[in-house]
């Protein structure tokens, strides 16, 4: 009985210590603190308290508004331009798949497509024999009638299923192999059908960060330079008369010139950022703390021109998500991580 | 009777196999019923028809910028080019100046039509709508100048002139057509009304 009646008057004594904090903290702490002083200072980092505070605001006291400075960024970025490259496990799948086709569907009748003895229909037959009676262009020596029709599956190892032998073979199909008489062409006489620009431009290969042209197949974010040398997107203080848009469509013009045709994509920011006040001993305030709200822009055209920045921007740079990473500090990182796509 | 496969066999035994019983007889659950029926089940496969698809080949398509990517069709043709596409057209490149409407007069045909026939056949230009901020531009621009009400109103007038007045598309033509008219024919209408 005296046991059970001292276990209830401790819990009491814990559940009166702290009166004045909110439910939903109440709940959430430990409610066996082994220490008094840990106990305090975990609840001052945790609500962001001053010096001489020792327990969190309720929330309907003194509101906090002037402790920070409210700013609007903008995220100004390119979508990409290319498809991404398939992994050899894609490739693969698709040309297994491809093969299997080879074996349900109809037979190809060229007589559907190619009149008799028409410039068109030779031209069919040259390159039917060459690939060895069979009709699909890239599928290799695969013969889906044939007895061993079974053995449909690559080896490990096997180039046939890569992109970029296709589209040679595609390609090398595509070029005309007769002759304006109608008659059968000459090695010489075969024009080799135009190749298509490759995915690597010479942007990509100098690595210059300040082209749009650059890593086409992933998106680009334009990030700027501080005179203190820190990177960040644009940004600058709001004022009373403006919206968030607004801002960040005046931030943009202000930092990269109007030579460049954007479109803000929404009025609602897609990230926000907040740095803490720093107070000093007496609790005034040492330095403000910041709010940053971030919109989505994109780039349609135009390129960034930061010669008569009034921001005090020195450089620009365009970045995907991961070399982002490295350049911004890890808080500002981690801040607007989850609005950037992974590609 | 024919052969059968092992899946096609009773998987309850039987105590009779000398019974005819028609094998399409109800089957029953119930286990009290001594079960003297012969009770197979069917499960013969059935061949069932693809449905016919065209063959597929894999072409490439290269749009008019360059860029291209494959896709599976009936065609025969590996390589197809587009000539116009979302790449070169206006409605998708609002920004793109070159691919606009705008007049290619290289070997001087229409300025030789203009010169003849005057520019009453040209396509009426759009009126720019003329708001509040025309307005504001108006007076700024007079406020440049000098800074006097009246030039403020003289610019208002020519942006009315410009903009507000009906523009008569044959109206240059009919004048110029007076204006080169002999003198004698003037004379006899004029005549008529001194009388």
């Amino acid at each position: 009985m005296a046991s059970s009646l001292r276990g209830s008057s401790a819990a009491a004594a814990l559940l009166r210590r702290r009166p004045n904090i909110c439910a939903s903290c109440r709940t959430t702490q430990s409610l066996r603190p082994y220490s008094v002083a840990a106990e305090a200072q975990a609840t001052a980092e945790a609500h962001h308290l001053k010096p001489t505070q020792s327990e969190p605001h309720v929330p309907f006291t003194v509101p906090r508004t002037a402790e920070y400075r409210l700013r609007s960024s903008i995220i100004l970025s390119r979508a990409p331009l290319l498809t991404r490259p398939l992994t050899p496990f894609e490739d693969a799948f698709f040309f297994y798949q491809k093969r299997l086709n080879e074996r349900l569907t109809t037979e190809f009748r060229h007589s559907m497509f190619f009149k008799k003895d028409t410039a068109a229909d030779l031209d069919w037959r040259i390159k039917f024999a060459e690939r060895g009676g069979l009709v699909a262009k890239e599928l290799g020596r695969y013969y889906a009638k044939g007895r061993n029709a079974w053995n449909d599956e690559l080896l490990v190892g096997s180039t046939l299923s890569d992109t970029n032998r296709i589209r040679e073979t595609l390609l090398k199909d595509a070029e005309s192999r007769v002759t304006e008489d109608g008659e059968k062409a000459k090695p010489d006489e075969i024009v080799p059908a135009e190749k298509p620009q490759p995915r690597i431009t010479e942007s990509d290969q100098k690595n210059d960060v300040r082209k749009l042209d650059r890593k086409l197949d992933q998106t680009l974010y334009l990030a700027v330079k501080k005179a203190s040398g820190e990177w960040q997107f644009p940004t600058d203080d709001m004022s009373t008369e403006e919206n968030l848009h607004q801002a960040a469509q005046r931030i943009l013009d202000a930092a990269a010139g109007p030579n460049m045709n954007t479109w803000i994509v929404g009025r609602v920011p897609v990230a926000h950022h907040v740095v803490q006040p720093v107070f000093k001993e007496d609790t005034s305030l040492a330095t403000k703390g910041e709010k940053t709200f971030f919109l989505k822009g994109r780039i349609m055209a135009g390129q960034a021109d930061l010669k008569e920045n009034t921001l005090g921007y020195r450089d620009f740079k365009w970045l995907t998500k991961d070399e982002l990473k490295e350049l911004f500090p890890e808080p500002y990182f981690k801040s607007v991580r989850n609005m950037m796509a992974d590609r | 009777m024919a052969t059968r496969l092992p899946t096609a066999l009773p998987r309850r035994p039987t105590t009779s196999t000398l019974s005819t019983f028609n094998t399409l007889a109800p089957q029953t659950t119930s286990s009290n019923i001594i079960p003297t029926l012969q009770q197979t089940q069917t499960r013969n496969a059935r061949l069932i028809k693809r449905p016919k698809r065209p063959y597929a080949f894999t072409q490439v398509i290269q749009l008019s910028d360059g860029s291209t990517f494959t896709m599976r069709t009936a065609s025969p043709h590996s390589l197809v080019k587009s000539t116009k596409d979302t790449r070169n057209h206006v409605m998708w490149n609002p920004s793109e100046k070159s691919l606009k409407n705008i007049e290619v007069d290289e070997a001087g045909k229409l300025a030789a039509f203009r010169e003849r026939y005057g520019r009453g056949w040209d396509a009426q230009a759009p009126k720019p709508e003329l708001g509040a901020e025309g307005a504001e531009d108006a007076e700024a621009m007079a406020s440049k100048k000098g800074g006097d009400k009246k030039d403020a109103k003289a610019v208002e007038t020519s942006f009315e002139d410009k903009f507000n007045s009906t523009y008569d598309p044959l109206g240059d033509l009919i004048s110029q057509y007076a204006v080169g008219a002999p003198d004698d024919k003037g004379a006899k209408v004029a005549k008529p009304k001194k009388k």
